[in-house]
């Protein structure tokens, strides 16, 4: 213990002297505010993307350099309106400035960002954070859309009064970086001279609530403070896990307050948000001032078109087409090299290497899982390129608008929109994208039925069924994009039926409250946007060389252990008397009524890790001399394949049913995976399988059991 | 609560380019506070844009998407005056209305 008292000693965990270690800089804004543009410009490509431990929402970190060389680290934390959090991505943001995250030290000086365009509202968050007592430089951005709508702000006199430095920037073109870049240099940065009278309704309870923090949860007197005010408006505490929960003492005095207030009638938080707001517009009085005359700006004027109720539709069919277009098309050819270039990496180690276990470990096991999905690497790039391009110009924003109806009859709202069009390439981006969705429940749900859209993984099952379905050379390519479609569409109304039904049952909840800020349009940024994608491709890819390499590894152990006694055995025979054989057989009275025999059995159990897996297992099993992705070997082997009595296994009725099996059954051990990180257990993601496996299950029994009454 | 001299509509139903000041929150507590945050507290000047199920407004300046159960909740006295972004940011701040608790802040 030390003799000093806290507010000497300060609190938390002692850190060494500031000239040893680099200082840490957390930015911190609303959204849209030009946050990420402002990181990316100061951090370059030094930014390492992770994950807050427990929570799927991202930590994002940089260097930069001081003007004397020195190092310093900036935390981009997610943005956010108010301290008073409403979503997990809000919460870290919260739980990073108080110091209440042990996996993210308190950062030691905040670099607050406003838009200069709505200056008061950027303003109350940086009220709040003022009152944290750490050294803040504010960095006002977008000064050049302010003037071109007729704002006139006077930086310096805002900087007069706050007493800490405000830095004039235009991040898009890279203005006032380099004072900016002087004002982090500064080894002492002045504290603000910021003050506002508490709401004398609330000052007793703020002083016994600071009182507690000190003494119960160890929090230095500012920060103590400011938390005091922030539990006040802060109602149910949207909680994430990793943060450290508040002592017991505390969360008594408040429930008291609260109990006290209530019977009272006074409107505490109202009061609090009300003085905050009083107290910024007493500020912003000489600061800003309109001196042109503003009418429509350049972003009204597309709206106009943009959200309107019939050319908004039109707009954002075009924009879809062009997405998918853009997906399956520009994807084509860099997808077969990548896939070429796998196969010939494996035929390569066929003919170099000596045959054996570790060969095929190498061949069949780690290129033959890790490659396949590599594959969809350049459709994933797309997708990320593309939406990044629709948020940065804005449109992303305007598609949710436009969606929100559509997604209010199914009880969710537009913000899950964004998520659920990440889907269509793969379901794991689209659950993390889900953290910017408020209300829990709506998470939730949105969780749940994103892996209905059909991902980009189920491409090849649909491209190999269908083509053992109808030979390619007698069908018209209509009917076969026609099945395609059909499958989208059914995967797509699962999806809205699903969530539904469990905003109606399972997950019972209010009518979404959605309260959606849509940003000015602007010119895409195409660092940001290209920095956008690379970080995601980066996570993908590792996704792809840990979660995806081991379970490539445990699914070749199970389909080559244990061996066939006869050495020279075929592949085929191989496969059927390994582990994986073992479950196919045994699986088969479960997936019989749905006329799928044991062979198929195996591909399901394999591409639970993936479902393209299921093509490859499948050229393994019934063409294991050819075993490529060619689908027009592997379809005359499909179609040549029988029933012990001698009926072919795939009829049109199966390939059918088969499609449909995939387009609902959870077949996707990454998702799971992903799902369980995001719900924090594995009650959702058991819960997951089991409904979306089941009604895969259920819907193929009703199909083929009906096509068969109807003699197919 | 609303005085007899006020007629207030929920938001949903204002009709497309008209301007209303804000009256009256209802809904959820954490609702109203996120509201006012985003500086759409009593008081404040709106002009709706578009939209009849999810309304698209113009406040301070921003355009803020609410759906329709959001803005079913939010009460707002019509006012026969031009669009909000004419006057939202007017060079100086009228007095504070005495019967808000200071949360005037649309000046």
């Amino acid at each position: 213990m030390s003799q000093l008292p806290s507010h000497i000693t300060g609190s938390g965990k002692k850190r060494p002297a500031h000239a040893d270690r680099t200082p840490v800089y957390a930015l911190v804004g609303n959204p849209n505010c030009g946050k990420s543009t402002l990181f990316n410009a100061l951090t370059g490509l030094k930014q390492k993307v992770g994950n807050y431990p427990g929570v799927t929402v991202e930590k994002k970190i940089g260097e930069t350099y001081s003007q004397h060389g020195k190092p310093i680290k900036i935390i981009d934390l997610p943005g956010a309106y108010s301290l008073a959090a409403r979503s997990p991505d809000e919460a870290v943001t919260r739980d990073v400035l108080l110091g209440r995250r042990s996996d993210t030290p308190q950062p030691d000086r905040i670099l607050c960002i406003v838009d200069a365009t709505n200056l008061e509202r950027n303003l109350y968050l940086v009220h709040q954070i003022l009152d944290l007592g750490r050294p803040v430089i504010l960095v006002v951005n977008m000064m050049d859309l302010a003037e071109s709508s007729g704002l006139q702000l006077r930086v310096d006199r805002l900087e007069q009064a706050l007493g800490i430095p405000v830095i004039a920037c235009e991040a898009v073109n890279g203005k006032g970086l380099v004072e900016l870049k002087l004002a982090m240099s500064r080894s002492d940065l002045p504290l603000a001279r910021h003050s506002w009278d508490i709401p004398v309704a609330v000052a007793p309870a703020v002083a016994e609530l600071q009182a507690s923090l000190t003494d119960n949860d160890g929090r230095s007197p500012l920060v103590a403070r400011a938390e005091a005010l922030l539990l006040l408006t802060d109602f149910d505490t949207v909680r994430v896990a990793g943060s450290t929960p508040l002592s017991a003492r505390t969360t008594d005095i408040l429930a008291t307050w609260q109990k006290h207030w209530e019977g009272e009638g006074t409107d505490w938080a109202g009061t609090l948000v009300g003085s905050r707001y009083a107290a910024i517009t007493k500020l912003c009085v000489d600061i800003v001032q309109q001196t042109g005359a503003t009418g429509p700006t350049t972003s009204d004027k597309i709206d106009a078109i943009v959200v309107h109720p019939l050319w908004g539709w039109v707009v954002f069919g075009g924009v879809m087409t062009l997405f998918f277009l853009s997906i399956f098309t520009f994807a084509q050819g860099p997808m077969e090299w990548i896939g070429d270039q796998t196969a010939s990496l494996a035929n390569w180690l066929k003919a170099t290497m000596p045959e054996g276990d570790l060969r095929s470990l190498l061949t069949d096991g780690i290129i033959g899982g890790v490659g396949t999905i590599i594959t969809f690497l350049p459709q994933i790039l797309i997708l990320y390129f593309f939406i990044g391009l629709l948020e940065n110009t804005g449109y992303m924003a305007r598609a949710a608008f436009i969606m929100d109806r559509l997604m209010s009859r199914v009880g969710l709202n537009g913000k899950s929109f964004i998520p659920l069009l990440s889907s269509y390439a793969c379901a794991i981006p689209g659950i993390m994208a889900t953290r910017t969705i408020e209300d829990p429940k709506d998470r939730l749900v949105t969780i749940l039925v994103a892996p209905l859209m059909s991902c980009s993984a189920r491409l090849p099952v649909y491209l190999l069924m269908i083509a053992a379905l109808l030979p390619g050379t007698t069908m018209p390519v209509l009917t076969k994009v026609g099945i395609m479609l059909l499958m989208y569409a059914l995967g797509t109304a699962g999806a809205f039926g699903f969530a539904w039904l469990f905003k109606r049952t399972l997950l019972k909840g209010r009518p979404p409250m959605m309260i959606m800020e849509l940003p000015p349009y602007r010119l895409p940024g195409i660092k940001d946007v290209a920095l956008h994608m690379f970080e995601r491709a980066g996570l993908f890819l590792r996704k792809a060389g840990t979660v995806i390499l081991g379970i490539s590894i445990v699914l070749w152990f199970l389909t080559t252990y244990p061996k066939h006694p006869d050495a020279t055995a075929a592949a085929t025979e191989q496969i059927a008397y390994s582990f994986a054989g073992r479950a196919g057989h045994a699986i088969e009275p479960v997936i019989k009524p749905l006329g799928f025999d044991w062979r198929i059995g195996i591909g399901l159990i394999t591409s639970f890790a993936a479902r393209e897996v299921f093509v490859s297992s499948m050229g393994v099993i019934f063409g294991a001399e050819s075993a490529n992705d060619d689908t027009t070997t592997l379809r005359v082997a499909l179609q040549k394949a029988t029933w012990p009595g001698g009926a072919p296994v795939f009829t049109t009725l199966v390939c059918f049913t088969l499609m449909v099996y995939y387009v609902f059954a959870m077949q996707c051990m990454s998702t799971v995976a992903v799902v369980k990180r995001e719900t924090n257990g594995w009650k959702w993601p058991l819960f997951q399988i089991g409904y979306m496996t089941g009604t895969a299950w259920l819907v193929c029994f009703v199909i083929y059991q009906t096509g068969r009454a109807l003699g197919y | 609560m609303t005085t007899p001299l006020k007629k207030l509509s929920p938001l949903c139903q204002l009709a497309a380019g008209a301007t209303g000041r804000v009256c009256e929150l209802r809904g959820d507590e954490d609702f109203c506070q996120r509201l006012r945050e985003m500086g759409f507290g009593e008081a404040a000047l709106v002009t709706k844009v578009s939209g009849s199920t999810t309304s698209l407004c113009q406040i301070n300046g921003t355009r803020i998407a609410l759906s329709h159960a959001a803005a079913m909740n939010i009460m707002i006295e019509l006012l026969p005056i031009g669009p909000a972004h004419d006057r939202s940011r007017a060079p100086f701040p009228a007095p504070a209305s005495p019967k808000l608790n200071a949360t005037d802040r649309t000046r």
